[in-house]
């Protein structure tokens, strides 16, 4: 190997290389590919739906929403825990804790309706926040992404909503079903 | 104290270090702005225009987005393509622009038409009877018309040059006999009001001193147009830098704002985008419908095209101007009404020398039909201001920053308005207050 192409290799391509693997968009990419939400996407794809995701990080206890609030964002943890409660005057109710690699406030994606709980990080929690509008012009500038991104939604909802009915069966004995 | 403890301490002690910073920086950041923006406030002007001119372009670009192509380049073609139609609309309108014979004609057609309507009006009966009104009109009109007629007659060497003109000039063909004929008439016009006290005894020398300092020198004015147009310069370098933009300076914003406010901040910032976009492109659409309407008009009326496209696109642009913008188009069609010669209406059965009536029939139909038809259509109900607030806001526009302060008057108080109306709205809905 000649003496320019080996300094050219220390000068340029390998601190470029480091940067390019360092750079905060690709480990959004390599994040994002972990995420049922997206795992449909291409690399291209995933590349444009990162360029339009908001980098937050909470404290332990800091509050992410409160429920009642007009919903506008779904939360990615990127890594921390946060968890999921109602609170009532009878005290509070843990509804789940979230890890690395899941989501919340997803119908947030769909409409403004009030969140349904609040959440808070149980400890120092980074997310990737999608803002329901610049998916919305998403929809504009690359349609087959936004599309793929509403069709997973979409399959999340019906899956929830299976699991709800399966609940409620469950729940009302049989003979109430029979009687209608 | 055991480690807990300790712990909450210190964060109670880094939160009001926090709180201290934070109320430090922002004391020193208002100073900073406030002594840039006294000191700087020659390119606010240009700044604003610039961001206005990348906001309305924003739709363009994200309209004319190609998939495989990096963001930078589209936006380079986008830029080229806005360039190549401007060079065509500029070429276009070039030809239409007087040169500076048409100019100096067409001061002296001003100034002969002018005086002839003004003694028309004034002009008393075969029998030698005026109108009970003559008198009236004369003393009121009288003065203005002679500090028209001072504005309008020619400098001693453009007098010079028009006589040349006249013989034939610069490889230009002799002006018509009847504008030298104008030209003559111009100068024997006689001044209607006499002035009750000789100029020359009535200003104290401590005045005449006084009024050749404050007066500019060449050199001042040189140097003041020169820092102007410097000022000028950062517009387009604005709207270039904004049109690269491609959410990062939304998303910075954004980052320097507490978790709590957020989700908060996001949706204020898009309903404001939202409500001026819409407002910002519905009042240039507005403006673009009232030009064509006006142009169309006036050809219609057998005004020549050329002549026609001007006082369309300024009276169009004007009427961003809410009331004035009328009054302006009224003052540039009937002017021009006045003065216009050898008019042949496309209309059948219109008399060419009630022109000047017809355009301001013409204005007033353009004026209902932007209110009734245009606005509604265009703008909805997106912004409704209050008339007294839109009157209010235009004076002061108008003394803070002249024409331009008018021009930005409304478009400042719909922004003010939907930011203040969106960001109470939103803390009601997140529970901030």
């Amino acid at each position: 190997m000649s003496a320019r192409k080996l300094a050219a290799d220390k000068l340029l391509w390998e601190p470029l290389g480091r940067w390019k693997r360092s750079s905060p968009e690709l480990g959004h990419i390599q994040f994002l590919k972990t995420v049922p939400f997206f795992d449909r996407l291409s690399n291209r794809q995933l590349k444009s739906v990162s360029a339009i995701m908001f980098e937050r990080t909470y404290e332990t206890d800091e509050s992410i929403f409160e429920e009642g609030q007009p919903g506008a964002a779904l939360f990615l943890i990127l890594d921390g825990k946060v968890a999921v409660e109602i609170y009532r005057e009878a005290g509070t109710t843990r509804l789940a804790v979230l890890e690395t690699g899941a989501f919340f406030g997803e119908m947030a994606l769909l409409d403004d309706t009030p969140r349904s709980a609040n959440v808070r990080a149980l400890e120092r929690t980074r997310t990737l926040a999608l803002y329901r509008n610049d998916l919305n012009a998403l929809v504009d500038r690359d349609a087959k992404t936004a599309c793929q991104i509403y069709r997973s939604l979409a399959g999340m909802i019906g899956d929830r909503l299976r699991s709800t009915n399966e609940l409620v069966q469950m729940k009302i004995p049989a003979d109430e079903i029979a009687l209608g | 104290m055991n480690n807990g403890q300790d712990f909450e301490v210190k964060e109670r002690e880094r939160q009001i270090r926090r709180k201290i910073f934070y109320l430090t920086f922002a004391v020193l950041g208002l100073i900073l702005g406030g002594f840039l923006v006294w000191k700087l406030s020659g390119l606010i002007l240009p700044i604003i225009v610039g961001g206005l001119l990348a906001f309305l372009f924003r739709p363009v670009k994200e309209r004319f987005r190609i998939r495989w192509l990096p963001h930078e380049l589209q936006v380079l073609c986008s830029f080229a393509a806005i360039g190549v139609a401007l060079f065509f609309a500029f070429n276009t309108l070039r030809k239409h622009i007087p040169d500076e014979e048409q100019k100096l004609e067409f001061r002296v057609r001003l100034q002969y038409k002018l005086n002839e309507k003004y003694r028309q009006l004034v002009a008393k009966s075969p029998e030698g009877k005026s109108n009970a009104v003559v008198p009236l009109i004369e003393k009121e009109v009288g003065p203005v018309m002679d500090k028209i007629n001072r504005a309008l007659e020619l400098k001693p060497e453009e007098r010079d040059l028009f006589l040349k003109y006249c013989a034939g000039y610069n490889g230009k063909p002799p002006v018509e006999k009847k504008f030298f004929d104008y030209f003559r008439a111009n100068q024997n016009a006689g001044r209607y009001v006499i002035p009750e006290k000789p100029p020359t005894e009535a200003v104290p020398p401590s005045t005449a001193v006084a009024a050749a300092s404050t007066s500019p020198t060449p050199a001042e004015e040189g140097t003041s147009l020169e820092s102007k147009l410097s000022a000028w310069m950062l517009a387009p370098l604005i709207f270039f830098f904004l049109g690269f933009d491609n959410g990062q300076i939304r998303r910075f914003f954004i980052s320097l704002v507490p978790n709590r406010y957020f989700e908060l901040s996001l949706t204020v910032l898009d309903r404001l985008d939202e409500a001026i976009g819409n407002y910002l492109r519905g009042t240039l659409t507005d403006c673009f419908l009232v030009a064509l309407t006006l142009t169309l008009g006036l050809i219609l009326l057998g005004i020549p095209v050329g002549i026609a496209i001007a006082i369309g696109i300024v009276s169009g642009l004007s009427s961003a101007i809410p009331f004035l913008g009328t009054v302006i188009a009224l003052g540039i069609g009937v002017g021009y009404a006045l003065i216009a010669e050898n008019i042949r209406p496309l209309i059948p059965g219109l008399n060419p020398n009630d022109l000047a009536l017809y355009v301001v029939i013409l204005i007033i139909i353009t004026r209902v039909l932007e209110d009734v038809v245009f606005q509604p259509f265009v703008l909805g109900s997106a912004v409704n201001v209050h008339p007294l607030v839109v009157i209010i806001a235009i004076v002061s526009g108008s003394l803070i920053m002249g024409l331009w302060g008018m021009l930005f008057a409304i478009p400042a108080v719909v922004v003010v308005k939907t930011a203040v109306t969106t960001f109470f709205k939103e803390l009601k809905d997140y529970r901030i207050i």
